[in-house]
């Protein structure tokens, strides 16, 4: 049985450019382009049987596979009595043509030869740069940033604990997204997990053997990023005011794992004059994850 | 020059035009486009020719080192240009040519004798064409 191909739907740019041939040169009778397996992507006769096209393909191909010594094909003109066929290939696709010998030849080569493979191409380039954008929701850090930061703007009382607030969920969207865009990086932050964001209420430490340059932060946070990182230890942590200041200083757990160390980050005054904070305010803190972690990863 | 003869195979080199004969029968027509070709072939820019008829064939092609992979391309030349004229419903060809990236082809079809003519690019191929086909 015959298989019958019709061009498919998404070949419906070579479809037009392929009809407009019998405008630019109405004794182009015949106008085809198609795959290696005989798939048609654009026909300007109806229907044309996919074992036709197969078999243009395998005999096009013949002569290219013994072409070496000419340097390849580049394309092909057959005259026949009253007609003339011009076969070319590109991007692995081959296209066809018959036109009338008293057809304009300079006319039928430029538009077989020139134009549409030209079209082809720009179509290919066009396309896989489409499919690229077209998923990708741009990750808006701003905007997580934003929410992030939302939650806490109502001053809680001092006398209050803050809840020390870890979101991994928030830090899972954007990966998402950026998985598309970036399949390379995609790759590394599978393996590797993201910091995750700790929201603190700061508290003063001040005494002869406090560390000027060094943060305390509730034990079971540091805990949980040993969890998360294994062997890896994490030496450094960022530390981010609401208004967006920030700095990147040493930490250790706080001592005194009792209730109240709880969601509180300890900051000597240097650190905190350098942040422009006070006691009792919020900030937002991530273990820094060295780089070559993620390169290794 | 050299010469080698048998009763049924006759292989003759005259200067650079090799001939190969399975019957010692004149074919005028194949005489005749033999001696085109070889003024063909003293244009500059032609590389060569192979014809190839019902019982007899010749060549005269530059690149002596390449005459096999220029008679496979000039046999699969007329297979393929038949196979897709068939495909396309195109009754007889008279000629084709093939461009490729350094040279090019023109396969001419003259009754029972198949002439290819291998040429630099920049060669007008319908003058040869031409002066095949007087």
């Amino acid at each position: 049985m015959t298989e019958v191909s019709s061009p498919n739907s998404s070949s419906t740019p070579l479809q037009t450019i392929l009809g407009e041939f019998r405008n630019i040169s109405p004794e182009t009778t015949k106008a085809v382009i198609f795959k290696e397996d005989g798939e048609i992507l654009a026909c300007n006769e109806g229907d044309i049987a996919k074992d036709r096209a197969k078999n243009l393909a395998a005999a096009f191909d013949e002569i290219a596979n013994h072409s070496e010594v000419i340097g390849g094909v580049e394309n092909l003109t057959i005259q026949g009595v009253n007609s003339q066929i011009n076969v070319t290939t590109t991007n692995g696709r081959y296209l066809a043509t018959v036109s009338s010998r008293m057809a304009d030849e300079k006319r039928v080569k430029a538009l077989t030869f020139v134009v549409l493979p030209t079209i082809i191409k720009l179509m290919d380039q066009i396309e896989p740069s489409k499919l690229e954008n077209e998923p990708t929701d741009p990750p808006n850090s701003e905007a997580e940033k934003e929410k992030e930061t939302t939650k806490p703007q109502e001053e809680p009382k001092h006398t209050e604990q803050p809840k020390h607030t870890e979101q991994p969920k928030h830090t899972e969207q954007p990966k998402h997204t950026e998985q598309l865009s970036n399949p390379h990086r995609m790759l590394s932050e599978q393996n590797f997990p993201k910091p995750p964001v700790n929201q603190f209420m700061v508290e003063k430490i001040a005494g002869l053997l406090v560390a000027s340059d060094m943060v305390r932060i509730d034990a079971d946070i540091v805990a949980k990023w040993v969890d998360l990182y294994g062997d890896r230890e994490i030496s450094q942590v960022n530390v981010e005011t609401l208004e967006g200041r920030s700095v990147r200083c040493k930490f250790r757990p706080v001592r005194e794992a009792d209730s109240k160390a709880k969601g509180i980050i300890q900051i000597p005054e240097r650190i905190l004059q350098t942040l422009r904070l006070v006691e009792g305010k919020l900030v937002i803190v991530k273990p820094v994850i060295p780089a070559e972690w993620e390169e290794k990863s | 020059m050299s010469s080698k003869s048998s009763p049924n195979q006759t292989e003759t080199s005259l200067t650079n035009v090799a001939v190969i004969s399975s019957s010692d029968a004149d074919d005028p027509a194949f005489a005749s486009l033999g001696a085109s070709l070889v003024e063909i072939r003293k244009m500059k820019g032609v590389l060569g020719y192979i014809i190839r008829g019902n019982s007899s064939a010749a060549f005269d092609l530059a690149e002596g080192d390449k005459i096999t992979q220029f008679a496979f391309l000039s046999y699969q030349l007329c297979e393929s240009c038949l196979e897709i004229a068939k495909q396309l419903s195109v009754a007889t060809i008279e000629s084709a040519l093939v461009e490729g990236k350094s040279l090019k082809v023109l396969f001419v079809n003259v009754g029972e004798n198949k002439i290819s003519v291998f040429m630099e690019k920049n060669i007008d191929h319908s003058g040869i064409l031409k002066r095949v086909l007087i």
